[in-house]
């Protein structure tokens, strides 16, 4: 008792009103605005492309339909419009001065496939037949860059639009038929390709 | 009024906040839909509507066609179809006996009957329908097990749901269906049957008219009201019009008059031509029937 100073005692603490940090209101706003900001744009993680029963994107895309005889006309279908649509017509009825028609023509609905397939790979130039009119014009290789799967998809879509009903063309065909023709074939001739066997 | 303000601002927060939920959000997640690409091709959809059909859509809404027909086909699922397209080189009789040879994998145990049914129906021809499942896995399973055998599949989408089973369409209405609709007649009765495709399953103009004119003249039962006011009887004066309806007698009118559809009921008929949602896109995949043949 000797050692502490006499009547002077520690003050007790007491709690005052005191504002807060402004610091931490300021932060606490931001996070709130970005959060909302975040929430609001993801659309509280709703998908204008989902609808009921598919249960989110994922599940969506796993039921996209991927393969099959559609998938193989609609691959053959933009390779048409990218590669042989420009002269041909998109709607295989041809152009005068340009490409005999497609729609229709013999050396496209026949039963045989090796001579059509011969046809884009190597060219063909000079006079030809198509459905009763002369043509006497140059086609280059147009097919050749292309890749089996590709070549087969676009001859499938020929041979099975416009009112054409041949049968499909499959990668295989294609291979085999560049397998026998070799890497730099000559172009076809007319009287070649109308006596050559389908 | 003492709390004037505190009701002017209340009012005005709840208003705000529905105007917000059913007109700011729907606009912010739909309001920049553009048209779009049919799968597998490069068409794009919705198409444009001519001027006739942009006009019938303001007759089809005059005429409160809205009140009896909705434009939404409902979907409630989607399954995979396998289709045998090749056998190869076995035979049906071994492939029966191949397929029940599967019946003890676990997975399949809840298709055995729906498998034993499609095989006990088959004589062989193909393609062949051997097992529709929501079960995406397990139908892709089936197709690499066929594979493997040397026989060929074909997976298919397809959409379920009492609307596709009526055949009114082939998948379920989506938002991008209605882009070019002001405005959007999406109805909620369905006195008459949903028109979301009937411009695919009635695609004959004169079908349609004749059916404006005279319902049961086409549809026996129908419950439809006759649009005649759409029409116009008028005596023949020289030789009959090229538009005039071809009407069973006791629908026609008297001898020497022909019923002649007005510019609004071909309008009409234009609108309801245009109502195709027949085509497969990202949100409403299917596999469509025709381009798998």
């Amino acid at each position: 008792m000797n050692g502490e100073p006499q009547g002077v005692t520690s003050a007790e603490p007491i709690a005052t009103r005191s504002a807060a940090p402004m610091w931490i209101i300021v932060a606490t706003l931001v996070l709130l605005f970005l959060g909302g900001y975040y929430f609001d744009r993801h659309s509280g993680w709703f998908d204008a492309r989902v609808y009921a029963p598919y249960a989110n994107a994922e599940n969506l895309e796993a039921f996209q339909p991927k393969s099959g005889a559609a998938a193989a006309l609609a691959r053959g279908k933009n390779v048409y419009n990218g590669v042989c649509g420009i002269c041909h017509g998109p709607d295989g009825l041809g152009k005068p001065g340009q490409a005999p028609a497609l729609a229709g023509s013999e050396l496209v609905n026949c039963k045989g496939i090796s001579r059509l397939i011969h046809i884009p790979l190597a060219g063909l130039s000079g006079p030809i037949t198509v459905a009763g009119k002369d043509w006497n014009l140059n086609m280059a290789a147009m097919g050749a860059a292309l890749p089996d799967e590709d070549l087969a998809a676009v001859l499938t879509y020929i041979r099975s639009s416009w009112g054409n009903t041949a049968s499909p063309v499959t990668g295989d065909d294609v291979k085999k038929t560049r397998g026998q023709i070799g890497a730099n074939p000559q172009p076809m001739s007319g009287p070649q390709t109308m006596s050559q066997p389908e | 009024m003492k709390t004037g303000i505190s009701v002017f601002v209340a009012t005005l927060v709840a208003l705000g906040a529905s105007w917000c939920g059913f007109v700011l959000l729907p606009l912010l997640q739909f309001g920049g839909a553009k048209q779009t690409v049919v799968l597998q091709s490069t068409d794009t959809w919705p198409v444009q509507r001519t001027g006739a059909a942009t006009l019938g859509l303001q007759a089809y809404r005059a005429n409160g066609c809205v009140a009896c027909h909705t434009e939404q086909v409902r979907q409630t699922g989607v399954a995979c179809e396998l289709t045998l397209t090749s056998l190869g080189v076995q035979k049906p009789a071994d492939f029966k006996d191949f397929t029940r040879s599967l019946f003890v994998l676990p997975e399949l145990a809840a298709y055995t009957n729906a498998l034993t049914a499609s095989l006990n129906g088959w004589n062989g021809g193909l393609p062949q329908t051997l097992l529709t499942s929501a079960d995406k896995d397990l139908i892709a399973e089936m197709a690499d097990r066929l594979k493997a055998v040397g026989v060929k599949s074909e997976t298919r989408i397809v959409s379920t749901g009492a609307d596709v089973a009526r055949g009114w369409g082939p998948r379920q209405s989506v938002a991008v269906d209605y882009l070019y609709d002001q405005p959007v007649q999406l109805g909620s009765l369905r006195a008459g049957p949903d028109l979301a495709n009937i411009g695919v399953r009635s695609p004959d103009a004169n079908w349609q008219l004749q059916h404006l004119y005279a319902p049961k003249s086409v549809v026996a039962n129908s419950t439809m009201p006759s649009f005649k006011f759409l029409f116009e009887v008028r005596k023949i004066v020289a030789a009959p019009s090229s538009d005039a309806l071809n009407l069973p007698k006791e629908f026609a009118a008297a001898d020497g008059f022909e019923v002649v559809p007005t510019p609004e009921a071909k309008q009409l008929v234009a609108y309801l031509l245009s109502l195709k949602a027949n085509m497969p896109l990202y949100e409403a995949p299917f596999t469509p029937v025709t381009a798998a043949k």
